[in-house]
């Protein structure tokens, strides 16, 4: 025939665009390289300090020989351990007590027992393939906050003192707090506060700080770590119950990757984080918008792990 | 300590410093982006050509063709990505089967309305001339029913684009990666440059397509 | 499949049909969300549209704000939104608002556009002034293109009410969201069937509605092409 019909050029088209990408992305590793000991894929949650503290044990590992893909801001517990369990994600920070809520399904066994908590939250692990390194005297746990001006009105000092108003208020946090054993469920078995309503906003993030700000939540869930509280004029009740317990900063990994040499590494980081070092690296990344790798990477230099 | 200097901090919508020092970061949500585009598009012509010429051809599987790819594309991505994550985990597959399945129904209808308007003068022109049913179809029939499958190409393209974005939250997203970190940061930058580099980024492909489409079919002009 | 009947579960469960998180007040809250949008937006693009078409003005700028509005993520404008404007739903209706301008403003314009030079001639002859002709002639003419422009933003924009959930949004969204969150799959899956209920619903209705306004000469002379009306998915 004479022309090429216009289909072989479509064709044609579509072929070499997915031929290029495939091309460009099928890039692997330099031949110089020294042999990597194993690649793990290190998760974190959906806030800040999680990615710094996935940066901080994914880059001590990569120090050690490690290859790393990060899988920062994946979402919440309820994303992150299922895929931990497939096989997914290998490692990701985790916090002792409620990781042993989540994975005993909120039977109520953590305690301020850090370790404790630890070896209770393993006997759940070793049955699924995972497995809870050495916790860090770091510590974050949920907290509840109120305005300056919430505080002023009904003087609140404990979350006790929310339980006679709290069907005044409403109480915000992640979608996921109406089935945590921490979140409202605790607050209404321990304390017996029972809100008026529950707006479903973030896990600490900026749509809570929003909701704060125009009133339309007054008690809100934040996190002890967070940098930014006085800065916003909240103020943290204290937890006179003892609902929160020992979230200890804690790794969790698969069995499969938990070597001798991986356990030796995670662990030295964990045993020199203390909490105010999470909230000195918290407020470079919340407040100062520094990148969590170049936070941890500091830190590490800092405290000679490079060495 | 150093707390009231945060107060001073000052988030500009571009923070041309933070952008400066963090180009493979933005170059590496942008590949992301163009990989889950390009295999979104790739997947949904492959699927749609053969399936909009067999509802062509087979009057029957018109209505449920379009009817059950219609279905699909009434349901929002992110519920799809969502309920898919317990059966297809976290990953690409997960945001593909969705962004392949919008696609299907764009390319199919569009395949099917070309097909379609092809004059039956010229059909009768090529059986006449002894073409068979194959030959008819790809040198005749799909030729002229380009313009169709390019507009559809188009409105695929960049709809993909836009709907890549919200992969983020199963721990893709290409430049919606950054929109995530911006959002979860409350940063500016990132937001604000994701957004502007996928608009960016569909009105080039869509400039292209109109391109390769006044290349492969010039005889038509469309809008 | 096990999903199937457990999100079968979910609506027959009465707990689920009330209180601020029930079927009615999700189902009012998503409506409000997209009907206000849709108005806004048909205030701002159709007099707009309407008026590059009859002058005939800007033309490629009124065809292509449409290639440009839908090459807008939603994802991204909505976070924009809640940044400058906090929560609530102004941040809301404002993004959506930017999503249903575009289509809308291009079948305006298109659409008279494509009124026919002799009728437009004819009605100069028969002595109708500027107004009159706008409003006696070329709209009615207009009215199915329009109808389709504003049919497509509606559907677009009650799909895309959706992630207004990512920012503390109410609407169908919100079952979508919290279950994913949840762990609760019958939830995002009731979400995702109502969504797309009310989309279906939406498109009937309004095509509907253009039945009824398109004079019945009209209707019988024109269809839009089918691929024209193929609704654009932003979500």
């Amino acid at each position: 025939m004479n022309r090429r019909p216009g289909s072989a050029w479509l064709l044609a088209a579509v072929a070499s665009v997915v031929v290029m990408v495939a091309a460009a992305c099928g890039g692997t590793a330099s031949p110089n390289a020294p042999a990597s000991k194993g690649t793990i894929t290190v998760a974190g949650f959906n806030f800040p300090e999680s990615s710094i503290l996935a940066e901080l044990y994914g880059q001590a590992l990569e120090h050690g020989g490690y290859t790393i893909n990060y899988k920062l801001l994946l979402g919440t517990r309820e994303v992150i351990a299922p895929a931990i369990q497939s096989g997914q994600i290998d490692l990701y920070p985790g916090y002792a007590a409620t990781d042993l809520e989540f994975y005993n399904k909120g039977a109520g066994e953590a305690t301020g027992d850090v370790t404790a908590t630890a070896a209770k939250l393993n006997s759940h692990l070793s049955s699924i393939g995972l497995v809870a390194l050495n916790p860090s005297a770091a510590v974050d746990q949920n907290a509840f906050a109120v305005t300056k001006a919430t505080q002023a009105k009904y003087n609140l000092t404990t979350l006790s003192d929310l339980a006679p108003i709290g069907n005044q208020l409403v109480l915000g946090a992640g979608p996921e707090c109406p089935t945590r054993p921490f979140c409202q469920p605790g607050l209404q078995n321990t304390y017996g506060i029972h809100f008026k309503d529950f707006k479903p906003l973030d896990t600490d993030g900026p749509l809570t700080r929003a909701a704060f700000k125009n009133g339309t939540i007054q008690v809100g869930l934040v996190f002890s770590s967070d940098a930014d509280l006085t800065q916003l004029g909240l103020v943290v009740l204290q937890d006179d119950k003892h609902l929160e317990n020992a979230d200890n900063v804690i790794p969790i990994l698969r069995q499969k990757v938990a070597t001798d040499d991986v356990k030796t590494i995670l662990n030295n980081v964990d045993a020199k984080l203390t909490t105010t070092d999470l909230v000195t690296m918290n407020a470079q990344v919340e407040l100062l918008h520094q990148d969590a790798d170049a936070v941890a990477k500091a830190y590490l230099q800092q405290h000679n792990y490079f060495a | 300590m150093g707390r009231a200097v945060f107060l001073d901090i000052v988030d500009p919508w571009i923070n041309w410093d933070w952008l400066s020092t963090h180009i493979p970061t933005v170059l590496a949500a942008l590949e992301q982006h163009l990989v889950l585009t390009a295999i979104a598009l790739a997947g949904g012509l492959a699927i749609a050509l053969p399936l909009g010429v067999a509802a062509h051809r087979w009057n029957r599987l018109r209505l449920p063709v379009l009817g059950g790819l219609g279905a699909f594309y009434t349901i929002p991505s992110l519920a799809l990505f969502a309920l898919l994550i317990p059966y297809t985990g976290l990953g690409i597959v997960t945001a593909e089967i969705p962004l392949i399945g919008y696609n299907v129904l764009i390319l199919a209808r569009n395949v099917l309305v070309g097909l379609e308007s092809v004059p039956p003068d010229i059909l009768d022109a090529a059986d006449g001339m002894g073409y068979r049913r194959l030959p008819r179809l790809l040198r005749i029939e799909i030729p002229l029913a380009l313009p169709a499958i390019f507009a559809g190409v188009r409105v695929a393209t960049v709809s993909t684009i836009g709907i890549v974005t919200i992969t983020a939250i199963i721990g893709l997203g290409g430049l919606g990666q950054l929109i995530y970190k911006g959002l979860i940061e409350n940063f500016h930058t990132p937001l604000v440059v994701a957004t502007i580099l996928s608009i960016a980024l569909a009105l080039v492909a869509d400039l292209s397509l109109a391109g390769a489409q006044r290349v492969a079919v010039p005889w038509s002009r469309d809008s | 499949m096990k999903i199937l009947t457990d999100a079968l579960a979910w609506f027959t469960d009465a707990a689920h049909w009330q209180g601020s998180d029930g079927i009615p007040t999700r189902l009012s809250e998503h409506l409000q969300l997209s009907a206000e949008s849709v108005v806004i937006g048909a205030l701002i693009a159709l007099p707009l549209g309407v008026a590059l078409g009859h002058y005939g003005r800007f033309g490629n700028l009124a065809i292509n704000i449409s290639n440009v509005g839908r090459a807008i993520p939603s994802f991204g404008i909505l976070v924009i939104a809640f940044q400058v404007f906090g929560l609530g739903n102004l941040p809301i209706i404002l993004a959506l608002t930017a999503l249903a301008v575009p289509p809308m403003v291009t079948n305006s314009y298109v659409a008279l556009r494509e009124v026919d030079p002799d009728i437009r001639d004819a009605a100069r002859g028969m002595g109708y002034r500027e107004l009159a002709q706008l409003v006696q002639v070329e709209l009615p003419l207009a009215v199915p293109l329009i109808m389709a422009g504003i049919r497509t933003s509606a559907v677009q924009v009650v799909a895309t009410a959706t992630l207004a959930a990512l920012i503390a949004g109410g609407g169908f969204g919100r079952y979508i969201v919290d279950g994913f969150a949840q762990q609760d799959y019958p939830k995002t899956f009731a979400g995702a069937v109502l969504v797309g209920l009310l989309a279906l619903a939406t498109e009937l209705s309004l095509s509907g509605v253009e039945r009824a306004l398109v004079p019945r000469g009209i209707r019988m002379l024109r269809a839009t092409a089918p691929w024209q009306s193929a609704t654009f998915k932003t979500a």
